[in-house]
Order: C-alpha cells, then structure tokens, then sequence
C-alpha cells in the first residue's frame, strides 16, 4: 500500500512542480531537521560556553592567586621603601653627626605606665655605656640607663625623670627640658622648659636644642619647639615644648657612643 | 615540673606577651599587666609564700627590662601584693573566675596605689594615671586575668589523671 502510495504521489504534481512525495518529505523533514539543528546548535552553543566558563572559571582562580601575591609583595615593598626611608634619614643624620653613633633597633617600649623607656637590641659588647645619649632622625630620644652585653633600657626625653639641659635656639636662654607634663590622656605629650626666668625671650614656635652643658646629649640636637608660654609664675615662667622625636613611631634610633671627655679642673692658683 | 620552674616559664610568658603587644599598641603598660597576672595565680593556687617569691621575681624582671632609673619599685610592690592576695586567698575560696577576676582587679589598683606610695617615700618622679585609666587597665587586666585563669585551671584538670 506504500509502495502504491508513493509511486501515485510521484506522478501527481502539487501544483507548484513539486511532487506531493517531495512535499510531503519536506514538510516532515523541514520541522525535524530544523529542530534537530536548534537543538545541536544549542548543544553546541552550551557546550562552547560550558568550556569557556570552565576556562574563566580557571582564569579567575589564577588571576585571584596572582593578585593576592601582587597584593603581598606591594606590601613588602611598602615596608621595605618605607624601612629604606627611615634608614636613609638614619644614615644622613649619621653622615652629618661628628660623633661616633652606632644604629640600633627598638625592640621593647613602655611597658609600665609610669615611666617611659625603651629597649635597644645593642648592649655593652656593641660599644654602648651607660649614659649614652639616644637620638632619632628628628630629635633627642633619651638617653642609656642600664646597658647588658647585648640589650640596653633607655630612658625616654618623656619621662618624669629625666632631663637635658637645654637652649633656645634664637634668643639663646637656656633652661632644663625635662620630662612629660601631662599623661597622653591629656592629648599631648608635651615636656616641661624650666627655670627660665620671667624676662627671658622665649616665643611660641621657637626651635629648642641641646646646650651640651649636661654632658650627656651632644649640643646642638633638636629638643622641639615651644607650643607654650605661660605667665610667670614666682621666678620662672612656665614653659611647654613639643618634642620632635616621634616617640610613638621609633623603630631606630642611634647610640652617641663617644662620651664627652671630663671636665678639667682649674689648678688654684699658688 | 616544680613551681618555681612552672613560674619562671610564665614570668617569660609575661616578657614575651608585654613585648609582643608593644608591636600592636603604643604603651602597652597602660591597658593590661601580664606579670601581675602571674603574681595573683601563684598566690591564690600555691599560697602567700609562693605568691610573695613569685611577686618579688615579678616585679625584678618588670623593672629590669621595663622600668624606670630606679629598680625594686615594682618588685616590692608586686612582694606586698602577692602575699596579701595569697593571705586572702588562704581565707576565703577564689575558685571562680569572676572571684579571680575580681581579685585581679583588685590587686591592680592595689599595685598601682602602693607604687605610687613607694615613688613618693623615695622622691622618685613618675607619671601617674588619671582615674579613668587606672580603671581601665584594671579592668582589662581583669578580663584578661578571669580568662586566662580558666585556661590554665582547664589544661590542667585534663592532664591530671
């Protein structure tokens, strides 16, 4: 009955000089085959982009690790560029110094609330002594109160107890600088300018250095400068001085390890 | 292992933790006091004698490694209030971790008061806490205490049979 079917159909013209078989196979065919290629195209289409997000998926893992390794050796070289820098102002202050000075690291710091100190990992056998005086690339930090063979404990410009004998840089009166006048709750950490007298020229701002005359702390090395002058009080004025070492910041400092030599005595007279 | 041993590894535990949070805070004196964490544990678990050695060798290695012009400060302070916690610890029952945390608290502000005591009878100048901040660091130091005690008690339950 096929047979018979197909053979007629292959004679009778649709019309439009197509056979009805040809026709019919195509109207059949035409939906099939195109579905068929929608669908494999879609196959395709999935499986192109399956692979291509496996690939991202991939690349995006491997960007992500080398971004995070970029991420750590940025901040490598941020630390080191800015280690550079600290040692760089370290060596210029060296070079310039015409004191024998020895670079030491700040491995402890204040660890009681009630004095203020420092420990430097260079001791006795590196040439530090007792008294030495302590110096940043901005300023006095303090000087050596006890020295080991390989560690030495310095104490701080800002503690109560300590002290330098000082000068004002422009009008050349000199006073004691010593210790921290308030706690850092008071927000400053500010040291005291005393016995200055009561007509002495002293102006906010103006530059206070070491005079020397305490035979500890070399002259000449930048103390800070004056925030405040107070009314006098009895004799001396009250006097605050901004340190200009970065107490909060040290991570090196330089020993002064030449002592002043001692002082001669004048022979009386006979 | 013996006492004085187990306390001489904490006194290095305290060097190592109070130099270790100099990298992470400036002043770490100001907010917590590992050593006297050490004094208050000897002298409530092992007594007032054990407390005052403890309080005694405490208070030395503070001032050694981070004290001012003057040593002993610190360790006479850390002797008198390691035998007082270890008297009252003999007394009364310091067991639980809010009582030790309380007596820490306690022999903070004690430590600090005696300081202070002692600094004047020897003219020597130092920098005084104002209230707030005494508080705050006996009240960290508390914190610290309560926790770290539990710890310690913790570990050694388990490792006793």
């Amino acid at each position: 009955m096929l047979a018979h079917l197909t053979a007629i159909s292959h004679q009778v013209d649709g019309g439009t000089g197509v056979s009805l078989l040809q026709r019919g196979l195509l109207s059949v065919l035409a939906p099939l085959q195109s579905g068929v290629g929608v669908t494999l195209g879609g196959a395709a289409e999935l499986w192109r982009g399956w692979a291509f997000h496996r690939e991202t998926y991939a690349d995006n893992r491997r960007l992500r690790e080398r971004v995070r390794a970029l991420e750590t050796e940025l901040q490598l070289s941020a630390f080191e560029a800015q280690e550079a820098v600290r040692l760089r102002e370290l060596l210029a202050l060296q070079q310039t110094l015409p004191l024998d000075t020895l670079a030491a690291q700040v491995v402890g710091r204040d660890g009681v609330p009630w004095f203020r100190s420092l420990m430097l990992d260079k001791g006795e056998q590196d040439g530090v002594r007792l008294d030495a005086a302590v110096i940043s690339a901005t300023g006095v930090v303090g000087r050596v109160i006890a020295v080991g063979p390989r560690a030495a404990r310095v104490q701080v410009l800002l503690d109560r107890d300590s002290g330098s004998a000082a000068i004002v840089e422009r009008s050349r009166v000199s006073g004691v600088v010593s210790g921290q006048v308030s706690g850092p709750d008071a927000g400053s950490e500010d040291l005291q300018l005393k016995y200055v007298s009561e007509r002495a020229d002293v102006a906010v701002g103006d530059v206070v250095v070491t005079s020397g005359l305490d035979r500890i702390y070399p002259k000449g090395l930048a103390i800070g400068r004056v925030r405040f002058v107070g009314e006098a009080t009895g004799l001396f004025r009250e006097i605050r001085v901004e340190p200009s070492a970065r107490f909060e910041r040290l991570e090196k400092v330089l020993v002064v390890r030449q002592l002043p030599a001692p002082l001669e005595t004048t022979r009386s007279v006979e | 292992m013996s006492r004085a041993l187990w306390t001489a590894l904490a006194l290095a535990g305290a060097v190592l933790v109070e130099t270790a949070l100099a990298h992470l805070v400036a002043s770490p004196g100001r907010y917590l006091d590992p050593f006297l964490l050490v004094v208050v544990y000897c002298a409530v678990v092992f007594g007032e004698t054990h407390g005052m050695l403890a309080g005694a060798a405490a208070g030395w290695v503070q001032d050694a490694i981070f004290g001012g012009r003057v040593l002993g400060l610190s360790g006479l302070t850390k002797l008198l209030v390691g035998f007082a916690v270890g008297i009252v610890a003999g007394r009364f029952l310091i067991a639980t971790p809010a009582a030790r945390a309380l007596v820490v608290l306690l022999a903070t502000l004690a430590d600090a008061l005696l300081l202070r005591w002692l600094a004047s009878v020897f003219s020597i100048e130092a920098l005084w806490l104002p209230p707030l901040a005494l508080a705050t660091r006996a009240t960290l130091s508390a914190l610290a205490g309560g926790l770290l005690f539990a710890l310690v008690d913790r570990r050694l339950s388990r490792s006793l049979p």
